[in-house]
This record gives C-alpha cells, structure tokens and sequence, in this order.
C-alpha cells in the first residue's frame, strides 16, 4: 500500500510517545509498503521552532517530507485559551479551534500538501489528535485517514468539537483498551473498524548485566526506581512526598529517579537523583530494580512500564491513570495507589514478600510476550490497514 | 499460584481503609463509622462519586445558571470600557504590571485549578447522594404503598 504518516515531529532524537510510536511503526513497516512520513520541522514541542531543515530526506530507511512551521506557539496565548477553554462549561466551537490551532504546530504547507496530494495515498495515517496536523488533516482526507489519537484522560479530550472530528476518520488504532473506551465515550459512538495494537517491545537479550555500572553511582542493592522526566505533570511532586511519608513510617529502601528533573527535589538519604542516564545504565537500573513506580495520572500507553516487565520487575503506578491501573491489572504485573497510605501499604507489600513480587513481575512479562511482541503488533496494524483499505474499495450499495 | 493483583490490592485497601476509619473515629468523627461494615459502603460510594467527576457527567453546573456568577475564570482578560482611550491604561496592564506580577498569577492560577477540581468533585459526590436519596425515598414510598394496600 501506498501510505502516508502524519506526525508533529520526527526524528531519531525525539522522545515524546506519539513520536516514538509513529517513528517505529514506520521503520517497521517501511520493507512492505511506500510509506513517506509528512512532518514539520519541528523538533522542540514547547515551541515548535523549525528545526530540520524543510523538504525531502531519508531516515533510517524511511523516506520523509518536512513542512516548515509558520510560527512558533505563543506560551501566554496558549495558556490563556486553555484556561478559557477547559473552564468544565461550553466554549463557542471557532475557540475550540483557535485552540488547536494555538497549540500547533501550524504548519500550512503540510495542509496544502494533503489538500493537493492526499488522494494519491492509500491510507493517511495520523498520530496525536490534539496537535494541528492531525485536527486539521483528518477532515482534508477523511476516507482515507486512520487515526491513532494517543488520548489521555486530560481536559483536552472534553472538547465540544472532538465529537464530529473522532467520528470522521476511516479507521483507529489504539493503544489501550482504556484510550478506545475514553475516545469512543467522547465520540458517543463506538469507533469501527479499530485495533487495540499497543507498541512493540524486543525480547530483553541480556535481562540481568552484572551491577559495576550501578555499584560506581553508589546505587545499593535495593531500590526503587523512577525512570522519566522528574516533572509535576508526570505525578512526580506528589511521588516525593508519598515516597518521604514512607519513610517517616519506617521504610527503609531507597527511591533511585533517572532522568532529567524540572523539579526541585530534596535532599534526602533515601532519595537519589541521577538526572539524565545512558542507555547502558538505564537498562541497569531496569534489570536490579526492585519495583518501577509510574505515578503518572495522565497517559496513553506507559512504555516504561511495559520496558520494567520486560526485565520481569513488577511495578506499582497511579490509580489515578485508568490506562495505568488496567494494564497492571490485564498483566497481574503490579500493584497500585490512590493515597499516602495506600502507596505505602502497596509498597511494603512489593518489597517485604519477595515471592509475590517476583510472581507480578514474571506476570508482565508474560503479558509483553503475549501482547507486546512486534509480530503481535504488526499483524494487528496490518490487519486494520486491510480491513479500512478493503471498506474503501467495496462497492457501495 | 499465580498472584492475582485484585486479590493483593483488596486486602491492602481493606487494611489500609481499616486503619481510615480507626483514625477518624479517634479524631473524633461520626460515631456511625465504627461499623467497619458501613464505613466500607460510604467509602465505596464516595470512591464511584469521583470517579464520575467529570464536567460534563455533573447535573448541578447545569442547575447554576449563569456561569458568570459562579465559575471560576482563571484567564485574565484584558478589557477596557473607555475604548480607543483605553489603550495606554491596556499597555500599562498588558506590559508593565502583568510581568511584574506573574509569578503570582501563576501561583494563584495553580490554586485556582485545585479548587475547580475540589468543586466538580463535591458536586459528584452531592449528585451521588441525591440519586441515592432518591432511590431510598422511592423505595419508601413504594414499601409504604404494600402496606397500605395490604391493610
């Protein structure tokens, strides 16, 4: 097939889940079809500055066209049509577009382009409905658009215009069950035809390297480990503080945070900030870490989770996050909290009784390897491409 | 034996809201929460209340009227009734003042998001309350009904 993948962003250095997803499916399935991906020249998603240069090139096998992006976001605007615009009432429908728009990347020339040339693809593929490209794209190409929208349960999703605009496109995937249920609960329909894909996770080659990389941070045998962006909007305040009254109650194994940190964090014994790691190291903490804590409230699909399974380490994540909590659950890979109290109970429980613990953390690993596979997942992508590839061409009666 | 994470977490929440309730009862609360039993019910129901706290789930907002005189508005909006001669007292606003004191707009911005949450949330668990006030009543009256129609 003759595909198209619409992205805010791309490229090999760019971190953000839809990104990632996106970059991967398309190296993936580059061999099979004529995939070109559209994207900005964007590589900072605070701003949106051009970045790369515009025009054609090819990545990793996988043949790209970067659109220039015609402003940068204005932060205060933004702020203020969010705050407008989330206020729990009604906004006026030209708002809620001006709010997409604000969001950005507003990149027009990839509009034209899909305006002038969508017909000659097959299938459009779009990832991430609340940024521009994919909230103004899909209607330009809706017989032939699949959605991927990468949905949280954040204000965003309660638009009063996401009704019409979800319903348009020829097809979904999704990445949870709890993302198709929150986007067809806001479509007031169910969304068909559809898949539930996930992403694709490699077998752990080497689950347990020896610990010298961790012995020289001073990393002791026990921990618990955070791996992420140290952030609010990540949960990772409110981790602090649960993880402290932990302590205060007589918890003694330490909390390891590995990754950048935009948030002060205390000076505490049991409490060690790495800021940003290596990959080598990274994959160290993964396999001696004795629980992985996601206190997210907000995502889609956590792929750390499924990395820390991976490596047979149970995790406990925030209750709050219903795609959190249910994929702990489908897996029996982990416990999870609402408070204080509970995090400390579920965590005692996690450290205190090494079999049990072993037993979730060998639970999600069976569940990567029965849903989380890249075979499992491209036959279920595939498998969707077909069947909105063979509703577009059948007869209408 | 596989470990099943429902069963995990039912007896940690079981504990964990045993030593809720001793603690509230110690602190002096309703004395109707020393029955576990009844405690577990309230705690279920008010769990499902927030839960269903989303804006457009809430009946009350609906029953408010006039969201001008009720609804948080954390955007600032720069306005001006004198019109064209307004302009410098908008510059003065917009580019002299609003830097100076964003920090605390900003500061006050973040409260003002706890409250609006706090507030849907009182509003799920008021409208909770009233469907099972409702139900109780109906229930009532339609036990009272059996009687009277059995005398």
């Amino acid at each position: 097939m003759k595909l198209a993948f619409v992205v805010q962003r791309y490229g090999a250095g760019i971190a953000g889940g839809s990104e990632m997803h996106c970059r991967q499916l398309a190296e993936r399935l580059a061999s099979r079809h004529d995939i070109t991906v559209l994207t900005t020249c964007a590589r900072d998603y605070v701003t949106w500055e051009n970045a790369y240069p515009a025009g054609r090139s090819v990545e990793n096998g996988v043949r790209l066209q970067r659109f220039p992006v015609a402003r940068t976001r204005d932060l205060k605007a933004f702020a203020d049509l969010s705050d407008e615009v989330f206020d729990g009432l009604a906004s006026a429908p030209e708002r809620e577009e001006a709010w997409f728009r604000a969001n950005g990347p507003d990149a027009p020339a990839l509009l034209d382009y899909l305006r002038a040339h969508g017909a000659e693809y097959d299938l459009i593929l779009f990832w991430a409905f609340r940024y521009a490209p994919s909230f103004f794209g899909v209607p330009l190409v809706a017989d032939r658009a699949v959605l991927v929208p990468t949905a949280e349960e954040d204000p965003a999703i309660d638009m009063d215009v996401l009704p019409d605009f979800f319903a348009r496109a020829a097809g979904y995937l999704f990445l949870t069950p709890e993302e198709e249920t929150l986007v067809s609960t806001r479509a007031g329909r169910s969304l068909r035809p559809s898949r539930v894909v996930g992403i694709g996770l490699e077998p752990e080659r080497n689950p347990h390297p020896p610990r010298p990389l961790l012995d020289r941070l001073g990393i002791p045998a026990d921990f618990v480990l955070y791996l992420g962006r140290v952030d609010r909007n990540k949960g990772c305040a409110t981790l602090l503080e649960y993880f402290q009254e932990y302590i205060e109650a007589g918890g003694q194994t330490p909390l390891v945070l590995a990754g950048p940190s935009t948030l002060m964090i205390p000076e505490h014994p049991r409490i060690r900030a790495l800021g940003y790691v290596t990959d080598d190291v990274r994959h160290a903490l993964l396999s001696h870490a004795r629980a992985l804590v996601v206190p997210s409230p907000y995502e889609s699909l956590s792929i750390v989770l499924l990395e820390a399974w991976n490596h047979a380490v149970p995790a406990l994540v925030n209750a709050q996050c219903k795609v959190l909590q249910g994929q702990v659950r489908r897996a029996d890979g982990g416990l999870y909290y609402r408070s204080s109290r509970e995090f400390q109970e579920a965590l005692s429980w996690l450290l205190s009784n090494e079999a049990g613990r072993r037993e979730l953390g060998e639970q999600g690993l069976a569940y990567v390897d029965r849903e989380y596979r890249w075979p499992t997942v491209l036959e279920r992508v595939e498998s969707l491409l077909d069947e909105v590839s063979r509703r577009r061409s059948a007869p209408r009666a | 034996m596989t470990a099943s994470v429902d069963h995990v977490m039912a007896e940690l929440q079981g504990r964990v809201r045993e030593r809720v309730r001793a603690d509230l009862v110690r602190h002096g609360a309703s004395s109707a929460l020393e029955d576990p039993a009844l405690f577990a019910e309230i705690d279920e129901m008010l769990r499902v209340a927030i839960d269903r706290s989303q804006p457009a789930a809430l009946l009350l907002p609906e029953l408010l009227g006039d969201p001008s005189t009720w609804r948080l508005e954390t955007a600032i909006k720069y306005q001006t009734h004198r019109g064209t001669s307004g302009a410098p007292i908008m510059f003065v606003k917009r580019r002299l003042l609003m830097p100076v004191l964003r920090w605390f707009y900003e500061f006050s911005r973040d409260n003002f998001e706890r409250q609006r949450r706090i507030n849907q949330v009182l509003f799920a668990c008021v409208q909770e309350l009233a469907i099972e006030t409702t139900r109780l009543r109906r229930e009532l009256r339609e036990r009272s009904g059996e009687r009277l129609d059995r005398t």
